[in-house]
Order: structure tokens, then C-alpha cells, then sequence
């Protein structure tokens, strides 16, 4: 399986898209999966190469329509359950 | 690492959450870590972009684009709010507001994720936080 490159967003690409990036890739290990993630800001984000993205629902609807991969939203970025969940089932999405 | 006790402040009050980023982000200004343009910026930034910021229940963290213009150097400040302010967040109110300044998009990484990994680690971080009973013992909280 290809490595999947996961962007995270958030409004300016430091701060809270961090924090995301940084859940994901806590799970990605804790499961055993590799993967490559980088933080991107809502602005720029559907011109950088990437499998997919991950975003807070509050900005998601600002990219509707304009990301060409798909768009896995998270509501609670530090809940690691919901952020574990979202994850999993995008692993698993790859998988089929 | 993490967030000096200089720049947190306890016990605050404020009565709009434009008022709550401008406390919040007091301690940088004193430190000359930021310009008042910056703290502009974060507000800005919530009125155009909506709440998001509040990335967890009784938590956000504002935050504006780097700009050396307005953010001399990169820096964190946190302040614990008395009272619920309301942030207009699905998420509810927020009790503990955190402000991060940064140069550009990666000198900063390791700092906020020191301070990320007690966040994500700890279940109930922002209960944590408010029983805090002074800047040290909250800097000390939020140290890996």
C-alpha cells in the first residue's frame, strides 16, 4: 500500500492544524500505519498534493467542492477517540 | 519549553471573547513578542473564519497568519478564564484561552508540540487547568 499523505487544516497552517496532525499521526503509529502528514491553511490547501484532507467542520464547507481528494471532517480535534475513528476509517477505506 | 509562567495568567475575566483574545494575548505584548496589529489579526481571524478555534470543550487557541511584521518573536501566552466565555462554539463555552505567535509556519513546532502532547494526553486537561493555583503550577502542567 502507497503511503498515504494526509494534509491537516485549519485557518493559517500553525496552530491548530498541528494539533490535528499531530492526533493523526499518534494513531497512524499506535496502529502500525505509515503515513506522511503535513499542515496546510484553508486557503491553499486544495493546491497541495495529498490523498486527503482532514479539517474542522466549522472551515470544511469554505472548501466544498473545491478539494479534488477527499474531505474527512473532525469536529473535537483533541478528542482522540472521534479523531482514532475518522482515521481508522479512512485506513480502512485504502484497504478495499 | 512549554509556556513560561511569566505568560500566564490566572483567575481573568472578560466579557466578550474579543475581550478574552485581547487578555489572553496581554503577556506577549508585555514580553514584546507581538504588536498590538497582532492581536487585531486574532480577532479578525475569529470573525471571519467563525469559532474554530475552540478546538476542544472549554479550550481555544488564537492564533493569527505569521507575519514578521506583527510577531517578533514566536511565543505562547495562556490565560484561564473565571467565568464561561462564550465563543458562539458548538463546542461551548471556553474557560482557557491560548494564544500562539509565530514567526513563520514551522519555527515553532516543537514548542506547541510539547505543549500539544499534554493536551492530547490528558483527559481532562482543561478541569486541570482551572484548578491551578498559580502560573507556576499551571507552566509545570503543561511541561513534558
Amino acid at each position: 500500500m502507497k503511503v498515504p499523505i494526509i494534509q491537516t487544516v485549519c485557518g493559517f497552517g500553525c496552530g491548530t492544524s498541528l494539533m490535528l496532525r499531530m492526533s493523526i499521526e499518534e494513531v497512524a503509529k499506535k496502529h502500525g500505519v505509515e503515513i506522511r502528514a503535513f499542515c496546510g491553511d484553508v486557503g491553499s490547501c486544495c493546491a497541495n498534493e495529498c490523498d486527503v484532507i482532514f479539517i474542522s467542520k466549522e472551515l470544511a464547507e469554505r472548501i466544498e467542492g473545491r478539494a479534488k481528494v477527499p474531505v474527512i471532517t473532525v469536529n473535537n480535534f483533541m478528542n482522540k477517540k472521534e479523531v482514532e475513528e475518522k482515521v481508522i476509517a479512512y485506513f480502512d477505506s485504502l484497504s478495499k | 519549553m512549554g509556556i513560561a509562567p511569566e505568560n500566564i495568567r490566572i483567575h481573568r475575566k472578560a466579557s466578550s471573547w474579543e475581550e478574552a483574545i485581547r487578555v489572553a494575548a496581554k503577556p506577549l505584548i508585555v514580553a514584546n513578542s507581538i504588536t498590538p496589529a497582532y492581536v487585531t489579526s486574532m480577532i479578525e481571524s475569529v470573525r471571519r473564519l467563525g469559532p474554530y478555534i475552540v478546538l476542544m470543550p472549554g479550550f481555544a487557541l488564537a492564533h493569527a497568519q505569521p507575519d514578521v511584521r506583527s510577531v517578533r518573536k514566536n511565543d505562547i501566552s495562556l490565560a484561564v478564564f473565571d467565568y464561561p466565555v462564550e465563543f458562539h462554539s458548538n463546542k461551548g463555552p471556553v474557560y482557557v484561552v491560548m494564544c500562539l505567535a509565530c514567526t513563520d509556519h514551522t519555527s515553532h513546532i516543537n514548542r506547541l508540540q510539547g505543549v500539544a502532547e499534554v493536551l492530547l494526553d490528558r483527559e481532562r486537561i482543561v478541569d486541570d487547568m482551572r484548578a491551578c493555583r498559580d502560573s507556576k503550577e499551571l507552566s509545570s502542567l503543561l511541561r513534558r
